[in-house]
């Protein structure tokens, strides 16, 4: 083993979530090391992305008062309903009406890559080192705390704090003892696809919305109800994302075999929509996959895996924060990494990184207005229910409560509480908001 | 290293050869119920003698799907070292 550095803080992980603490560490002064496995942050994190608005309001301030690399505005859901391959009903009713939308947005598409290095820069700007193509492959431990970890090329890297943010895989955690690999019922594998499209088509075609497809299991065209993903094409600035995603096993135990991912795209790409609209107007570009950790919030032994230990905290996909109906994991993955920031900055200043002391970082994830309700929200494991009664209504009846305009039923509380606790933190705060939204939008256009 | 390749069926993507194997099987372990073959889009598994081995990692893309599905406990998972495995500027 060779001896390498020492820092105050380690995160692994330069996707989402490990940039946003470890630039907050190193503003405080904290020495800090953000290593990456890839070549470029960002690189293996796979994602259709849309970040909604309140990862941007409630996350931290300089990425809402930057300009980070978004592709498109999104003011709207689009649920399209298919039968016999064809489109027969579209519930919109989820969107900012314009003038409003698409200026102010529910989200911001964005690729990855681009984004996770933008952020990571911002670490590095705050004094936070980055290493690239450096995985850390175990944990160095020590009297049952964690203390660095070893990295693939066989280096001890040691710190105080652990921070660990490497996603849903998350191998440090495993290997600290403190985690089991999560359970393959809380577990989604994606199937995505990238295709370039020109601009006006894209304007013509799906304008700022986001493209849900629904239909009962018959139709072969989704993975049975309630066990997978819609359909969801996503508009990026001269592209679209697309994705259909299923559990790799169902709550009664069985097995599903995701290979009928392909099988699901073929008769995707046989409906009237796909075929009259997209298909003439796009040309393929990548095809890719990847694992989400969407359920973890929805089973107690799942939600109640440790979220620190000793000398280590963990963030984000790692720490189960994926939310369960509207699957975004970013708004969570900056929360979680700004709490346990501020929570390693704290312990390196009382000079105490014990569990008992970092079980804070615990408690207040769980009282971030946000977080529980993201994570325990089973509108879209509901949808099963529609699946085993054959009703198409209410198929679509969930459908709204999840994706339409009811979806504000369970959203809007939360982001209520959210809004009143920033504002009554600082009232200015609204002015900021409101020229994030103008910012992005001159980004864009 | 060698020259990253790519595969037609799997457009997008680019993979860096990697010096040595990153998922194994356990033969102990395994029961050979197949379900490493069934979530494994990138073609890993093949069963022989009713146990699972690793066919090629060639087209692997790292989502850990097999390790989450085996409940044996046969998988064992890491990263390619280096930092290699699959690119990708898309996702
Ligand atoms: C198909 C798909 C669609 C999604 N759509 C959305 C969406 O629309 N909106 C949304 O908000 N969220 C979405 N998500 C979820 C979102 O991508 C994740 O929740 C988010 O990326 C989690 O952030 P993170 O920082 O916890 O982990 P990640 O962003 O996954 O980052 C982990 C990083 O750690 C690195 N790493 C891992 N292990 C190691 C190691 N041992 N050593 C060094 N580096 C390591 C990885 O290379 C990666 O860069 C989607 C996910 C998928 C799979
Ligand atoms: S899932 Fe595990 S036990 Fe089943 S065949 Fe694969 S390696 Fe063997
Ligand atoms: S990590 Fe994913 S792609 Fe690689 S062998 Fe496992 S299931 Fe297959």
């Amino acid at each position: 083993m060779m001896a390498g550095a020492e820092y105050d803080v380690i995160v692994v992980g330069a996707g989402f979530g490990g940039p946003v603490a470890a630039r907050e560490c190193a503003q405080a002064g904290l020495s800090t090391l953000l290593l990456e496995r890839a070549s470029t942050p960002g690189q293996k994190v796979i994602s259709s992305c849309t970040i909604p608005f309140y990862g941007f309001l409630f996350g931290p301030e300089w990425i809402r008062n930057g300009e980070p690399p978004i592709e498109r505005p999104i003011s709207g859901i689009r649920n399209i309903f298919i039968r016999d391959g064809k489109t027969y009903r579209v519930d919109n009713s989820f969107r900012v009406p314009a003038p409003l939308g698409p200026r102010i947005a529910i989200g911001y598409t964005v690729y990855c890559r681009p984004f996770c290095t933008w952020l990571a820069e911002r670490a590095v700007e705050a004094g936070a080192e980055l290493r690239t193509s450096t995985a850390a492959v175990d944990v160095i431990k020590e009297g049952g705390a964690v203390r660095g970890v070893i990295t693939d090329g066989g280096e001890e890297l040691r710190c105080r704090i652990l921070i660990d943010a490497e996603g849903v895989q998350n191998l440090v955690a495993t290997r600290a003892g403190i985690r089991k690999p999560y359970r393959p019922e809380v577990i989604e594998l994606c199937l995505l696809y990238d295709f370039e499209m020109g601009k006006e088509d894209i304007d013509r075609v799906c304008g700022y919305n986001l493209e849900y497809f629904w239909a009962m299991p018959e139709e072969g065209m989704i993975a049975p109800l309630g066990r997978g993903s819609a359909v969801y094409i996503f508009p990026y600035r001269e592209s679209i994302h697309m994705t259909i995603g299923q559990f790799l096993k169902a709550d009664d135990g069985e097995v599903l075999n995701v290979k009928l991912l392909d099988r699901y795209y073929e008769k995707f790409f046989q409906t009237d929509r796909w075929r009259d609209l997209y298909e003439p107007r796009v040309k393929l570009r990548a095809r890719i996959w990847d694992t989400c950790p969407i359920y973890a919030g929805l089973y107690p032994d799942q939600r109640n895996m440790p979220t620190f230990g000793e000398g280590i905290l963990l963030l984000g996909d790692a720490a189960g924060l994926e939310a369960a109906a509207i699957a975004d994991g970013v708004p969570t993955a900056w929360f979680s990494a700004q709490i346990a920031a501020q929570t390693a900055i704290e312990s390196l200043r009382a000079g105490d990184t014990s569990a008992s002391f970092l079980s804070r970082y615990d408690r207040r994830l769980r009282e971030h207005p946000l977080i529980t309700a993201l994570i325990s929200d089973p509108h879209r494991r509901d949808l099963a229910q529609a699946a085993k009664s054959g009703d198409e209504a209410e198929m679509r009846r969930r459908v709204n409560r999840g994706w339409g305009i009811r979806l504000m039923g369970h959203l809007a509380p939360p982001v209520m509480r959210a809004v009143y606790r920033e504002i009554r933190r600082d009232a200015r705060v609204v002015k900021s908001w409101l020229d994030m939204f103008n910012r992005y939008w001159r980004l864009y256009a | 290293m060698g020259h990253p390749y790519s595969f037609e069926e799997i457009p997008g993507v680019t993979w860096i050869p990697v010096p040595e194997p990153f998922i194994s099987v356990d033969a102990s372990r395994c029961t050979g119920c197949g379900d490493c073959v069934r979530v494994c889009l990138g073609d890993v598994f093949r069963l022989r003698n009713e146990k699972a081995e690793v066919a090629s990692l060639d087209r692997c893309m790292e989502c850990a799907a097999c390790l989450f599905i085996c409940e044996a406990g046969a998988i064992h998972f890491s990263w390619p070292a280096r930092g290699s495995g699959y690119r990708s500027e898309w996702g």
